[in-house]
């Protein structure tokens, strides 16, 4: 078990000390405050596409552009985008290495391969959780700051559902977690496809491109689409936003958490499966 | 004897005009709420709007003489454009603005009630026509049917019980009718749900929301103020 402290302390500090690590902080914290700022201008005009269809039948009273509906429209936007941040930094943490041959070196230490990729497994996660931690404290707290607190009037398909602030944080709370665990499931991806491929690029490509394509598949409503979208990780990424529903699908949302949660197992199975069988040519 | 029976044909007579003239029932009324200057009272409110999800929530009402209105409440609400609790009162309080017509009667919740339609003589406040259903015996509003140019047509039906000696409602249910909101797909972001046939949604659909007041406190003036907030 030392050794795979070793290791992962290794592995943590190899993050930290890599630029692109901070690259996905800047990315999300600009990307919070150039949405805050553009809300801050001109969010209730935006908001009137939204109250048009009503507007001469109702008065919508209280205060729409809160903390709470910054939040929830930052994090629907990036959460298509926080993936490709994450494979930026966790696609090559083992192909990187064997492209330049550090992991001859690694391998040579007492820890098991498996401890290897567990370990660095590990440390992308602890890597997704700090850019969330990051994203939480800039798209809820300092949107809370800008803006104040207030009900949310969470926007979906179905229509609006009005979230009452006095019953939103434990929303928030489980809202990170699942995030946190869609996310895990492409750092898991991006590790398993690291230790297939043997160069830097490409896993952090392929992960990029698959969830590209997944996406994409996701916005049609087409009947052939329809028979593998439940089969799509994509799918379950965003069901943090059944949270904001009412009565909560909390079945719906237990299935999606299973079903992201086997394939972290099934990518990380994959990952020591083939890491422990590689024959480390470079 | 005599003087009994004079009594009651007297009373008779001027129960027999009430019934036939819409303006004395109004009279009536309005005798009834100019007694009221201001009032606050707690409010339960009860969504069902078409494509919108809303928990009871509950505020703080506040009214002074002749229409001005608000709610004061935490959070997010919604209330018809054409407030019938703004407008019922000062509609019928200004007798110069409209003229009044006998449509009928009607029983409403078991009371016999005369159909008075208010159509105006201005062309002012986007009203087209005004139909309120007038207890005959107890003169209060149990049904109204308001109809704008804009706004469409609101229906209330009002629940009297502890204040009715001032026409102040325990319960206003009020039905409008509205087409589902909707939120395009791509707005919402919401790219894994299905879009669904929007022919349907085209349709009207009836909105209810059910306003209760409780512990209401007539004529003890308050600050201009209260009127000012619309929220906490």
């Amino acid at each position: 078990m030392k050794e795979f402290f070793a290791i992962l302390k290794n592995e943590l500090i190899k993050t930290i000390r890599r630029p692109r690590s901070y690259i996905g902080f800047a990315v999300i914290s600009f990307i919070c405050l150039m949405l805050q700022g553009a809300f801050y201008q001109d969010g209730r005009e935006l908001l009137t596409t939204v109250t048009a269809q009503f507007d001469n039948i109702f008065n919508v009273q209280g205060n729409i552009l809160n903390g709470n509906l910054i939040c929830f429209i930052v994090l629907q936007t990036l959460i298509v985008q926080m993936p490709l941040l994450v494979a930026f930094v966790t696609g090559d943490q083992i192909s990187g290495e064997t492209a330049s041959g550090s992991i001859r070196f690694l391998l040579t230490t007492p820890a098991s391969r498996t401890k290897i990729v567990v370990a660095k497994w590990l440390s992308g996660l602890v890597y997704t959780l700090l850019l969330l931690l990051v994203l939480g404290i800039f798209a809820l707290f300092v949107s809370r700051a800008i803006f104040g607190v207030g009900d949310l009037m969470a926007m979906n398909s179905e229509g609006l559902t009005i979230i009452r602030a006095d019953d939103i944080n434990w929303r928030w709370g489980y809202a990170f977690l699942i995030a946190f665990l869609s996310l895990s499931v492409v750092a898991s991806l991006s590790t398993m496809l690291s230790c297939i491929m043997d160069n830097s690029i490409t896993p952090i490509v392929t992960v990029m491109a698959t969830i590209i394509i997944f996406t994409i598949i996701g916005m049609f409503d087409m009947k052939s689409f329809d028979v593998i979208k439940p089969f799509l990780f994509t799918t379950h990424m965003i069901s943090w936003r059944s949270l904001f529903e009412d009565p909560l699908p909390v079945h719906d949302i237990l299935t999606s958490c299973a079903i992201l949660f086997l394939h972290v197992v099934i990518f990380l199975g994959v990952a020591i499966f083939y890491f422990k069988r590689k024959d480390i040519t470079n | 004897m005599k003087k009994i029976l004079v009594l009651v044909m007297s009373l008779f007579s001027v129960q027999a005009f009430a019934i036939d003239d819409p303006n004395a029932l109004i009279r009536e009324l309005n005798k009834r709420f100019s007694q009221v200057n201001d009032y606050t009272a707690h409010v339960r409110m009860t969504f069902d709007i078409p494509g919108v999800k809303m928990n009871t929530m509950n505020g703080k009402v506040f009214f002074k003489r002749p229409d001005r209105f608000r709610i004061r409440t935490k959070g997010i609400f919604f209330l018809p454009k054409q407030n019938p609790l703004q407008n019922m009162s000062a509609m019928l309080l200004d007798t110069s603005s409209y003229t009044s017509v006998m449509s009928g009667y009607e029983v409403v919740k078991g009371k016999k009630c005369a159909i008075v339609n208010i159509i105006p003589l201005k062309n002012v406040n986007d009203l087209i026509l005004g139909k309120f259903w007038i207890d005959i015996k107890n003169p209060l509003v149990l049904k109204t049917q308001i109809t704008t140019k804009n706004n469409g047509t609101i229906e209330t039906e009002n629940v009297y019980v502890a204040n009715s000696t001032f026409t102040l409602p325990d319960q206003i249910i009020i039905k409008l009718e509205t087409k589902k909101i909707k939120i395009s797909k791509m707005l919402a972001a919401d790219l894994n749900k299905k879009s669904k046939d929007t022919s349907k949604d085209n349709k009207l659909e009836t909105g209810t929301i059910v306003l209760s007041f409780s512990d209401y406190k007539i004529n003890t003036k308050f600050a201009d103020s209260e009127l000012e907030k619309t929220e906490e």
